[in-house]
């Protein structure tokens, strides 16, 4: 008898997929990153073939490889980036809530100055300022990605603060910092980690974004956001393969994220994990 | 969320769409009354103006200013003709130079065009140009209404060459806004500039000289992908394209090919490496002059051209190839067996994965070009390829040009120059007043510098070319593979147009660096058949 895979199964191997295509990714992209430099101009501007899955360009890389690094750069960018943004959202959040009106006065102030700014904008402002590279995008991305996970995360410590488990802890005579390390933040890790994971999307898009419009890595570097903006030029040629496949190749990588992200959502939140 | 994401689809739909489109519809060519339709990249579009003061024509891209006119003009040979001026002379310690002009010339506005205008029109020039070189005038003084004297700090024997790129301007009708609305006594009235967009020119019915057959002249400003859709649809007359579009056939229009002297070559810093001021001069791996021969002879000009270029572009061994100034001294033959010995006596031998060593340092260095520029980044990776097989270890970089020029004092920089001037010389290679290195790259050579200078201080134009092609080299030293080699000159790429079938462009002069305005120098000849 069949028996139907109920929500917890396929969230489940919604994100093994996710996790395994991803790390694939990163890896193959480190495995490929001295054969995605080369330039060998007996090759240039070929379509896709066997030899060349995602054929080759004006200089003869081939695309196929230089997809994988740039995707694995950008992923591992993103992860970085959202990684130290994650844990500034943490502890910017926790503090807010646990260290008295002003210091929440002041990270609520700050959460609303950044988020006040078009997230694109400061991105390039701080890459810029920071002399593009990899340093500018890492800095830019987690300075500006952090602010609605705090937000989130104050809110619930805030919530927590008024829960009766805690307030027996207070009575007990547990400190405060005691009680934000016990029981908080046990409490918060799913959303913490959900928050995370569905922060790379954000993260990958807006490294390519900055790229492609020239704040970001420089144009020698096999990034997705390079590809993408040297393809605009060739696309009147009909050289369709320089966007098409790592626009593919870019779109399945967040929305990959995005599916993990949700995936694991379910499985961590009490209110699905059954259904 | 959802909306979100629409809304950013949305928004990169916009984006590609307006990567084709064509600005101001409406300008389809009509080829019956002498009209034309010329795309130009971007960049050439005169940020402050059509003034020469602030870089029209006399700017870092020289070419005839259409709107005004020069006191003289150079030939299609580069020699020096007489336009406004009906003769020259300059004194002999070269300080002062005597020019005599046309008393029939009149500005757009009916005012004559006098001595008083061409003095008032460097003197402006000296002040307040940025983009071109005025220091060595003192004073320019206006004679009488025929004769203008220009009064020099220093020797400048080559100041014909500067005469012929700056427009006069009428002093009566001068004020900050000229750029905006510039009036002057050349073949073309500027009617009108929608900026961003186009510009469009009349041609001047009082013109003094012969009357131009284009009666008007449309200049469309877009990017290579633009003016090859424009083109595409058949509403530019002129398209300027990239050796990467070559291979593209369009119906109605066939591919034009101009020689230029628009270079592209790199710097190898010449002396060991030193920090100043938190910049560092020099590189010790390209301080060694037989790394520096090595380097230059281990380049395969012409396969580096049919690679990059498409074979549309021409070998260049110096900065100056084709001017009445170029030593054909410079001439080397790739030669990649001599190359490896002389790497070999420099001490560099070959380690186990085939690059070459010296006391556990590899050899190399990072050629860096400017980024989004294709052809160069192309440049660099190919030289990158070809050092390989000589044992160098050659990273490609991209900079911006904020800190390019920095950077360049101790890594070479994949550069573009050529302009219709000996001076472009001077600037490569003399050295500066403080450092005592040449501006760009780390370099100096006294015997060159005194060559140069005693060129300046000649009072006979083209006899002083001969001192030029000295100190390219003189029999014992100079610039080129024999003496110091300090810059590898790899192509002059040709400048490459769609013409619409049936307009006959005229002759071109070779062009300088710069894929803009030259192209129209001769408008006034163009003819539709």
């Amino acid at each position: 008898m069949k028996t139907k895979m109920n929500q917890r199964k396929k969230a489940k191997i919604l994100l093994a997929v996710a996790v395994f295509f991803l790390a694939a990714v990163a890896v193959a992209g480190i495995i490929c990153h001295d054969a995605a430099m080369v330039t060998d101009f007996s090759r240039k501007n070929l379509p896709p073939s066997l030899a060349y899955p995602f054929g080759t360009d004006w200089l003869g890389r081939n695309m196929f490889y230089r997809t994988l690094t740039g995707l694995s750069m950008s992923i591992l960018i993103g992860v970085c980036a959202a990684g130290v943004s994650v844990v500034m959202a943490l502890i910017l959040g926790l503090a807010a809530a646990t260290l008295g009106k002003k210091a929440d006065s002041v990270i609520t102030f700050l959460i609303d100055l950044v988020m006040g700014i078009p997230h694109i904008l400061l991105l390039l402002l701080i890459s810029f300022a920071l002399g593009k590279g990899l340093r500018g995008v890492i800095v830019g991305v987690a300075l500006t990605h952090w602010t609605s996970l705090a937000r989130l995360i104050r809110g619930e410590v805030l919530q927590l603060k008024q829960s009766e488990y805690i307030q027996i802890a207070r009575k007990l005579g547990h400190s405060n910092l005691e009680i934000a390390r016990k029981h908080m933040l046990v409490h918060l890790l799913p959303q913490f980690l959900v928050g995370l994971v569905l922060m790379f999307p954000h993260a990958i898009l807006h490294e390519s974004s900055i790229t492609f419009l020239g704040f970001g890595l420089s144009t020698e570097q096999p990034a997705i956001g390079v590809i993408l903006s040297e393809s605009m030029k060739y696309l009147i040629m009909g050289k369709w393969w320089l966007a098409l496949f790592p626009g593919i190749m870019l779109v399945l990588t967040v929305v990959l994220f995005d599916l993990g992200g949700t995936s694991l959502r379910k499985i961590l939140d009490p209110n699905s994990v059954h259904k | 969320m959802k909306m979100k994401k629409i809304t950013s689809l949305l928004c990169a739909f916009a984006m590609a769409a307006s990567l084709f489109a064509v600005p101001a519809a409406g300008v389809m060519a009509d080829a019956s009354n002498g009209e034309v339709v010329v795309t130009m990249p971007t960049t050439s579009e005169p940020a402050s103006g059509f003034d020469s003061a602030f870089g029209w024509g006399a700017g870092e891209h020289v070419h005839e200013p259409l709107i005004q006119s020069t006191l003289v003009r150079t030939t299609k040979d580069l020699k020096i003709e007489n336009d406004l001026a009906t003769e020259y002379t300059s004194s002999e310690d070269g300080l002062t130079w005597t020019v005599k002009i046309r008393d029939d010339v009149k500005f757009t506005d009916g005012e004559p065009l006098t001595a008083q205008d061409v003095a008032f029109t460097y003197n402006n020039c000296r002040d307040l140009s940025t983009v071109n070189d005025f220091t060595m005038l003192k004073e320019a003084v206006a004679v009488d209404e025929t004769t203008v004297e220009f009064h020099m700090n220093e020797a400048y024997s080559i100041w014909p060459y500067t005469m012929a790129i700056v427009g006069i301007v009428p002093e009566h009708a001068y004020d900050e806004n000229y750029g905006q609305n510039p009036i002057g006594s050349g073949r073309y009235i500027m009617k009108q500039w929608d900026k961003g967009q186009q510009v469009i020119f009349e041609a001047n019915p009082d013109y003094y000289g012969e009357a131009p057959k284009v009666q008007k002249l449309t200049v469309l400003f877009m990017e290579e992908d633009s003016a090859l859709a424009a083109a595409m649809a058949g509403q530019v007359d002129v398209a300027h394209t990239a050796a990467s579009y070559s291979d593209q056939e369009l119906d109605g229009y066939s591919l034009m090919r101009v020689e230029t002297v628009d270079n592209r070559g790199f710097n190898l810093p010449a002396t060991v490496s030193e920090e100043k001021d938190g910049i560092t001069y020099g590189n010790d791996f390209t301080a060694d002059v037989n790394v520096r021969r090595a380097i230059n002879l281990a380049i395969d000009r012409e396969e580096m051209i049919n690679n990059v270029l498409n074979g549309y572009g021409t070998i260049a061994y110096s900065v100056c190839d084709k001017m009445p100034w170029y030593n054909d001294e410079a001439v080397s033959e790739y030669n990649l067996d001599e190359a490896k010995k002389l790497m070999d006596e420099a001490g560099w031998v070959e380690g186990k994965d085939g690059i070459r060593e010296k006391d556990g340092v590899k050899a190399g260095f990072t050629l860096m070009f400017s980024n989004g520029d294709s052809v160069r980044q192309a440049l660099a990776e190919d030289t990158a390829n070809q050092l390989k097989e000589l044992g160098l270890e050659v990273k490609t970089e991209g900079v911006g040009w904020d800190t390019a020029y920095d950077r360049a004092q101790s890594e070479p920089l994949m550069w573009g120059w050529g302009a219709h001037t000996p001076m472009e010389l001077y600037n490569i290679y003399h050295s500066m007043g403080e450092s005592g290195l040449a501006q760009y790259s780390p370099y100096a050579n006294e015997t060159v510098d005194n060559y140069m200078d005693e060129a300046l201080k000649s009072d006979d134009l083209e006899a002083s070319y001969d001192l030029w092609k000295k100190a390219q080299w003189d029999g014992t030293t100079g610039i080129t593979q024999e003496g110091d080699i300090p810059w590898i000159w790899l192509c002059n790429i040709d400048h490459l147009y769609f013409v619409r079938d049936g307009l006959k462009v005229a002759d071109q002069k070779i062009h300088p660096h710069g894929h803009g305005w030259s192209i129209v120098n001769n408008i006034d000849e163009w003819e539709w058949e």
